[in-house]
């Protein structure tokens, strides 16, 4: 930094008259030429400008810090600084935040099938570089313990950084949860009815969802958010046959997570929310991005989009989704899988309903009961493999949960519900859960 | 509870030196009381029994001390305005309540919003849902305020701050503290 910097602006501003009065006296005694003359002007209007600068630069930095300002309250750059709000105070620029859920679960048909289990434990932080500049973390285990020997699993769920560009718009980049849903980005226990999220936002929407890219987010004064954005996508490569995960979550199965992700070929994606009346949003969200990277035997392409809205008139909380996935190209890809467990469906989908309600309430103590129905398809429908070998298409599973949500503060919150399957009556089941978010 | 581990003292500043904060204090001020011919600068102090008495109402006061800026024209009183930040969820929003004399809110403008959901908490629509609320009314997300999608956290917090000014005022010109 230059030393002149330092100096008060009178002081700096007597320098300057002093530097003029001398140049004019100096070019005055001498017998100049009008060539020195104009050189000499031009070296006073580039220390002007070079002053100029400076001054601005030393005014920015006493309106970005108050403690600047306060310490030279004189100062008539001070003075001519926008006066910070009154009950500013520092803020902090690192926050931890946790979220997790621990839940015991018994199949009522199956008693010998009961599990207790930490599913997630996620920390997390916020970092804030500058007003503009933030970075958001989280760090997840699920199942507890891992090792090579147990069932855990550690995730980092979100590493990214948004700037904001103008009050408008605001740029992120990293690892980022994918704008889809209405579970999607508010996945934290306290934020959803049932101790276990609901089936359409993890067997078709493989929530929680998160790509490496690039993503612009504008807000704006009617009510609409746009987020969209260039990100890593599914890998079809990964895709186990002989395995069930694909009939359970068919992208739930293929997600990269930006582990080592495959990137030869990336995706597009964009959602659009409107929350312009309060209490009321409708939105809905397109993803499409190639899937075989150049590797599977034939280029395809993994298609998600889902239409949404929630409605919350004064106790009532009800909200609505459907969502359809597909996968092009799947004939090909099959081919040389017929005969295994599980093929690459070409579509899938589901939607759900539910309406919960603020039963009772005292201090923060807040029992909302609340009912949902779902119905999901992770095959609707397989590409044409020729007579005998084009798999049926999947069964519909209809779910009912019936349950209710305990908030013993705003951050704690117990669960309990009822869950009975129309295809599948073997899981029906009782669930109990805690759940904690800050 | 949230570990801090460090601190950035960052200015408030108006919209021009940074994208997230909206209108500066007086900005907010103008625009309530655009009648107004000066702001004084009332500080208010509760006290131990005025703290449980809001307590007892079920309001939070979080703070003794409250700069209220009384609006005036000529000697006559018009309102008041009290500027206040919450935490969102992670960060802190800055907003301004401008309460008129029959003690009812008459606007709230958010000055600064910085969480990455949740801007809709700036929108006219939402914020007009608190004008006319009074020390009596519930100022209550899921009674009488509306919650946005996505945004509970803000939305309450703002909600139970709005809710504490409007009754720290009334108790205020009550004791004879503001004019």
């Amino acid at each position: 930094m230059n030393r002149r910097l330092h100096l008060s602006t009178p002081l700096r501003r007597t320098a300057l008259a002093a530097s003029l009065l001398l140049a004019a006296t100096c070019s005055h005694a001498q017998t100049a030429t009008e060539a020195e003359l104009a050189r000499k002007l031009d070296q006073l209007a580039a220390e002007l400008a070079s002053v100029k600068a400076q001054l601005q630069q030393m005014q920015q930095q006493r309106a970005a810090s108050p403690q600047v300002t306060q310490a030279a309250p004189a100062a008539p750059i001070a003075a001519a600084a926008p006066a910070p709000v009154a009950t500013s105070r520092a803020e902090p620029a690192t926050v931890l935040s946790s979220y997790g859920e621990i839940i015991y679960n018994r199949p009522t048909r199956h008693s010998e099938m009961a599990q207790a289990d930490v599913r997630r434990f996620v920390l997390g932080f916020q970092h804030r570089f500058d007003a503009k500049t933030k970075l958001v973390t989280e760090l997840e285990v699920e199942h507890a313990v891992t090792s090579s020997s147990d069932p855990g699993e550690v995730a980092i769920e979100q590493a990214y950084v948004e700037h904001q560009l103008a009050p408008t718009w605001a740029a992120r980049a990293g690892l980022f949860l994918m704008p889809v849903g209405l579970l999607n980005e508010n996945h934290e226990p306290t934020a959803f009815y049932g101790v276990e999220r609901n089936f359409v936002e993890t067997a078709i929407i493989p929530t929680t969802w998160r790509e490496g890219g690039l993503q612009i987010v504008g807000s704006f004064d009617n009510g609409l958010t746009l987020q969209t954005g260039i990100s890593t996508g599914f890998d079809l490569t990964k895709w186990d046959a002989s395995a069930s995960d694909g009939r359970e979550s068919p992208l739930g199965s293929i997600h990269q997570e930006l582990a080592l992700a495959k990137a030869r070929d990336l995706a597009v994606f964009g959602a659009l929310n409107w929350r312009g009346i309060p209490g009321l949003q409708v939105g809905g969200s397109l993803f499409s991005g190639g899937a075989s990277h150049g590797q599977a035997g034939a280029s395809a392409r993994v298609t998600l989009w889902d239409l949404h809205t929630r409605w919350t008139p004064g106790r009532w909380d009800l909200s609505a989704l459907y969502s359809r996935g597909s996968i092009s190209n799947t004939a090909a890809l099959n081919a040389p899988l017929v005969g295994s467990a599980t093929l690459i469906p070409q579509s899938f989908d589901g939607w759900y309903a539910q309406a919960a309600y603020k039963l009772w309430t005292h201090e923060d103590y807040v029992l909302s009961p609340f009912l949902r129905y779902e119905q999901f398809n992770t095959a609707r429908s397989f590409a044409d493999l020729g007579p005998g070998l084009t798999p049926g298409a999947g069964a519909t599973e209809r779910a009912v949960t019936l349950g209710a949500n305990f908030q013993v503060s705003p951050g704690i919150v117990i669960k309990a519900d009822l869950q009975n399957f129309r295809e599948n009556k073997d899981a029906n089941r009782v669930n109990l859960g805690l759940g904690w978010s800050f | 509870m949230r570990l801090v581990l460090a601190t950035s003292a960052i200015a408030l500043a108006p919209a021009s030196a940074f994208a997230v904060d909206y209108l500066s204090a007086e900005q907010a001020a103008k625009l309530m009381f655009p009648e107004a011919e000066r702001f004084e600068s009332h500080d208010v102090s509760l006290d131990a029994a005025q703290m449980q008495k809001l307590d007892a109402a079920g309001v939070r006061a979080r703070s003794a001390r409250w700069p209220v800026r009384v609006a005036q024209r000529g000697a006559s009183t018009l309102g008041y305005v009290v500027v206040d930040e919450v935490v969102g969820k992670f960060e802190l929003i800055t907003y301004a309540v401008g309460i008129g004399l029959d003690g009812a809110v008459k606007q709230v403008e958010v000055l600064s919003y910085r969480e990455s959901h949740g801007h809709e908490i700036r929108l006219p629509a939402w914020r007009r849902q608190f004008v006319g609320k009074t020390a009596a009314s519930p100022l209550h997300i899921g009674d009488d305020i509306a919650n946005i999608s996505g945004a509970t956290l803000s939305c309450s917090h703002v909600t139970d701050g709005v809710k504490r000014i409007v009754a720290v005022v009334d108790l205020a010109r009550r004791s004879g503290a503001l004019p």
